[in-house]
């Protein structure tokens, strides 16, 4: 009784990365701990996917 | 005047935006409706004709009236963190926040209504032929022999989920796949299935448009590769790609008709040079083709949300101002 687009179903993808940044509710902004914005190092937003569209999201279906 | 960015605090997308909003001085109330009722509130008058509302996080507090725009990027589900969260108190705080945003004047990226509406992926396919837009022969179906039909027309198919939402019990994601050449069809009774011939690409497309700005990024890839660009393991950079005129066109008809001020399209390009529309996401992630073009997509967005409401410079209610 399984749909059939459920045959390709794959496990949901784990985002095993902590973030090094936390939300700084003062600036609106996620900071690294040196206190640089995070969003400005996009050496460490390309490396995290964080940024990325990605698939299998619980909330969000628009990427 | 304000720019109100509904989203969640991980959302570093987000901040990339919020950056250029603050190097230029426009002031900024960035909140999750998630955390309402608790370090976000609201109220609202309707007296004497009027009406006067406020929304406060984080110790700021900003005239509804004075909101310039609204940027609809990653909202969480109204009141989810309160203290005893309910779908009724998801509803209640909904009906409050979303209800008091709609009555003003400010511009929305994008406008709820809108959104909701352009996430339908049978409504995209239809508008993008009416817009001229390439459309792969596609199918919707729940009947098996239809399928069947379909496959003996077009018999190298993907398939992919209707609403490009994914079953969470347990978390799966479905990606659009290949459908094997032998496929069993008959499990189509049990499911809207969406099947679409599939393109032989050369490169996927992103198309980011913001209001009228259009900026696109090509990868290259192998026509055999993987159908998903989102499941592809690919060191193959996004680069920077001109619009065709004719596509140009097509996609702000596109945007008009759907009244989105933001889309991110997505195509792929055949051996022709053909893009093919795929889909519309109205709320499409862009940082990952910034980071890898060097786009100004965050700075587009965020002159976009910047513009003055017409003659609303001089509004009252315009300055946000820190509660004490």
């Amino acid at each position: 009784m399984q749909p059939f687009a459920l045959n390709y179903a794959r496990p949901a993808a784990e985002l095993e990365v902590t973030a090094p940044y936390v939300y700084d509710s003062g600036l609106q902004l996620n900071v690294l701990r040196d206190g640089r914005i995070a969003a400005s190092d996009h050496g460490l937003l390309r490396e995290l996917g964080t940024t990325t569209s990605t698939a299998g999201s619980k909330t969000h279906f628009d990427d | 005047m304000t720019v109100l960015i509904l989203t969640s605090e991980e959302d570093v997308t987000a901040d990339m935006v919020v950056v250029h909003l603050n190097a230029t001085g426009v002031p900024v109330v960035r909140l999750d409706p998630a955390d309402l009722t608790g370090g976000v509130a609201l109220s609202g008058e309707f007296v004497h004709g009027a009406f006067r509302g406020h929304l406060s996080a984080a110790g700021r507090l900003v005239s509804i009236g004075g909101l310039r725009s609204v940027w609809m990027r990653r909202p969480g589900t109204p009141a989810a963190r309160a203290a005893a969260p309910s779908a009724w108190l998801a509803e209640e705080a909904g009906q409050a926040l979303y209800g008091m945003l709609r009555g003003c004047d400010a511009r929305w990226m994008n406008h709820p209504d809108a959104a909701r509406r352009a996430r339908y992926k049978p409504w995209q396919l239809r508008l993008a032929q009416r817009c001229g837009l390439p459309v792969p022969a596609t199918l919707i179906t729940t009947f098996p022999q239809a399928a069947r039909e379909f496959a003996a027309r077009y018999p190298d198919l993907v398939v992919k989920p209707v609403s490009g939402a994914h079953p969470q019990d347990p978390p799966r994601a479905v990606p659009t796949s290949r459908v094997a050449p032998d496929a069993d069809f008959s499990a189509v009774a049990f499911g809207p299935t969406l099947l679409q011939r599939r393109v032989a690409k050369r490169a996927d497309i992103r198309l980011t448009a913001v209001g009228e700005r259009l900026l696109a990024a090509r990868k290259a890839t192998g026509a055999e590769a993987e159908v998903d660009v989102r499941f592809a393991e690919s060191a193959t950079p996004w680069r920077p790609v001109e619009v065709a005129p004719r596509v140009a066109e097509a996609v702000r008809a596109y945007l008009r008709d759907a009244e989105l001020a933001y889309g991110a399209f997505d195509f792929v390009e055949d051996a022709d040079g053909t893009w093919w529309f795929l889909e519309c996401n109205q709320s499409g992630q862009f940082g990952f083709v910034e980071v890898d073009t060097g786009q100004p997509i965050a700075r587009t967005i965020a002159e976009w949300l910047a513009r003055p409401v017409a003659g609303q410079e001089a509004h009252v209610n315009g300055v946000s101002a820190k509660a004490t």
